[in-house]
């Protein structure tokens, strides 16, 4: 890689320090580590690239960027799920231009090779110019070095190197577990198409933001009083409830924020509805124990390094378009086997706080624009995440701090330097 | 019942409402049971999908709060826009009394700022094809439903808090 060379040590751009624990405002701004950041960060670690419900037939496909390379995620007609590169071994065309759609092959337009959903070569037009003995075999569509699904989410890796998924995941599967387990089947439907909206700032401000429970009062004031107008909360109550619950750093830069769990109706959305459904009641008991209740009851939000959330109600994905360029997917998704009424105020209840014309996430973007233009003036470049560093406590290998605390950002931030770091 | 230059009279009203961020006004115009939809697939059914805007109401008026009434960030400063209605067609709802008005729209929108800033000053254009079905209450021209369609519907969106 011919970038390598750069200037920056890492080392030097997050400084680990026990009190005073900050980054460097470059890692925002400037190009060159935008650069490296695609090719160590994003070509060669774990990248979500969807979830198996968005492909549940044969001939299925949707085409994503991985960092910058297109690559389709393909279900062939043996049912499994193929990731490749979207480049004709011809001349290098793409072989498919949409989105997303159904289809039982992949034609490139340039010279009509013709690819399986598996990437195998099935066509050459006009064969007659090539050697009759040529073996087609070496001219499939590439496959990513790997592809792994964790109950249904669909990561790819283009390195061989490194750990594998389960490794990457170890420390936050227990979270994801949880989350899932809101449907009594353990299983969730993607519901297209996603929200999308696109901001001019660096894509670790939207990472960095997710697990931040230090901002709601100040940014989602205007959320919050919403909410009292519907008399559905009051300000105090909001911010009240702000208080409670706890971050978590995790092991390979993964975090979250976490709201308490409860059996009681008054004080979890999972109780609530177990209150108000029997039959969905009926199906969680049936499935999980009273102490599983309460964790699955737990709201969070969990960040999966480098560029994942799980949300409530939603699965986010951060795209980076360049380094003061950033697109934001939020895949909107069914519980299974919930009452029908239980998704839709879901998916009405995501739209009044999320997507570009929601009631709470465009005053999270309008900020992110603040410190993109704010981080051009470099009179002291330093960006502080020690909030907490006294308060915090280290279980189980993950470090839990207050609410507010910025504990999740340092586990992101200390992941990031380790893998920016390696040549 | 309608005709297309009345009918085009009343958006334009309906657009110098919102252009002069007049969104009291604008609200009143809706009928208590309507529905302002903005899709990002309107081949697909709001209810089990979701929407940039899909507001009943209640909604609608808590959108015209945030706006007016909350310390919002996305709005402060606030977006100037300048929206030009045409290619208005109008045909009847059968036995409704209702009209389904069509039109072309294109807004114009920018929020003004010191210099440098990220997201500010810059203009941007939004064309949409847009439906609504006028309903006459108290002899008067009402909305009682509202659809825009973006051309960048399914698009990644900066952020659209001003009322497309
Ligand atoms: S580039 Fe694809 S067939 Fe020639
Ligand atoms: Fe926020």
């Amino acid at each position: 890689m011919a970038i390598t060379q750069a200037t920056h040590g890492y080392e030097e751009l997050v400084v680990d320090d026990p009190r005073e624990f900050r980054v460097h405002g470059s890692i925002y701004t400037d190009p060159r580590i935008f650069e490296e950041e695609m090719h160590r960060i994003f070509e060669r670690t774990w990248i979500y690239v969807g979830h198996e419900s968005e492909l549940p037939a044969p001939g299925d496909y949707k085409t994503v960027l991985v960092g910058r390379q297109p690559l389709i995620v393909s279900r062939h007609e043996d049912g499994r799920i193929y990731a490749l590169y979207n480049r004709c071994r011809h001349r290098g065309a793409v072989v498919c231009r949409e989105e997303r759609g159904h289809s039982n092959f992949f034609r490139c337009r340039y010279h009509n090779w013709v690819y399986a959903n598996n990437g195998a070569l099935i066509g050459m037009a006009q064969a007659s110019g090539y050697p009759e003995d040529l073996d087609r075999s070496r001219y499939s569509l590439v496959p990513a070095a790997r592809l792994e699904s964790y109950r249904g989410l669909l990561f790819v890796n283009l390195s061989y190197d490194g750990p594998s998924l389960a490794e990457h995941l170890e420390p936050v599967r227990k979270y994801v577990d949880y989350w899932l387990g809101r449907s009594p089947s353990e299983r969730i439907q993607v519901i297209l198409p996603p929200h999308r909206y696109e901001y001019p700032g660096n894509w670790k401000l939207q990472a960095e933001n997710g697990f931040d429970g230090y901002h709601g009062n100040y940014v989602h004031l205007s959320w919050q009083r919403v909410l009292q107008l519907s008399r559905e909360s009051t300000v105090e109550e909001v911010q009240q409830y702000r208080q409670e619950g706890c971050v978590r750093g995790l092991r390979n830069g993964h975090g979250l924020l976490e709201r308490p769990g409860s059996l009681n109706p008054a004080s979890s959305w999972t109780a609530r509805m177990m209150h108000r459904y029997p039959e969905y009641a009926e199906a969680m008991r049936k499935r999980f124990s009273d102490a599983e209740l309460v964790e699955i009851s737990a709201r969070r939000n969990i960040f999966v390094f480098p560029n994942l959330y799980l949300f409530d109600t939603h699965i986010r994905v951060i795209v980076p378009k360049a380094v003061d360029r950033t697109e934001v997917q939020l895949y909107v998704y069914a519980l299974e086997d919930v009452p029908e009424a239980i998704n839709r105020s879901r998916y009405r209840g995501h739209e009044r706080f999320y997507g570009p014309a929601g009631f709470g996430a465009p005053d999270d973007i309008e900020v992110f624009t603040e410190m993109q233009t704010g981080l051009q003036a470099t009179g002291d470049p330093w960006n502080l995440l020690n909030r907490g560093q006294h308060r915090e406590r280290v279980v189980d290998g993950e470090v839990i701090g207050h609410t507010t605390d910025e504990a999740p950002q340092r586990s992101f931030y200390r992941e990031w330097r380790r893998v920016m770091s390696q040549a | 019942m309608l005709t297309a230059s009345e009918a085009e009279r009343f958006l334009i009203q309906e657009a110098r409402l919102l252009d002069e961020r007049r969104f009291d006004e604008w609200e009143a115009l809706f009928t208590d049971d309507a529905v302002y939809w903005v899709p990002m697939d309107p081949d697909r059914d709001p209810t089990d999908s979701v929407s940039i805007i899909y507001d009943d109401r209640k909604r609608l008026h808590e959108r015209v709060y945030r706006l007016t009434r909350t310390p919002v960030l996305d709005q402060n400063p606030p977006s100037r826009t300048v929206r030009i209605v045409a290619n208005v067609e109008v045909e009847p709802v059968d036995g409704t009394g209702e009209q389904r008005v069509r039109c072309n729209q294109l807004i114009a929108e920018m929020r003004p700022g010191g210099p440098g800033q990220a997201g500010l000053n810059s203009p941007r254009w939004l064309a949409a094809r847009c439906e609504y079905r006028l309903r006459p209450v108290d002899g008067q021209w009402r909305i009682a439903f509202k659809k825009v369609v973006l051309l960048d519907s399914d698009q990644a969106q900066y952020n659209l808090s001003f009322i497309p």
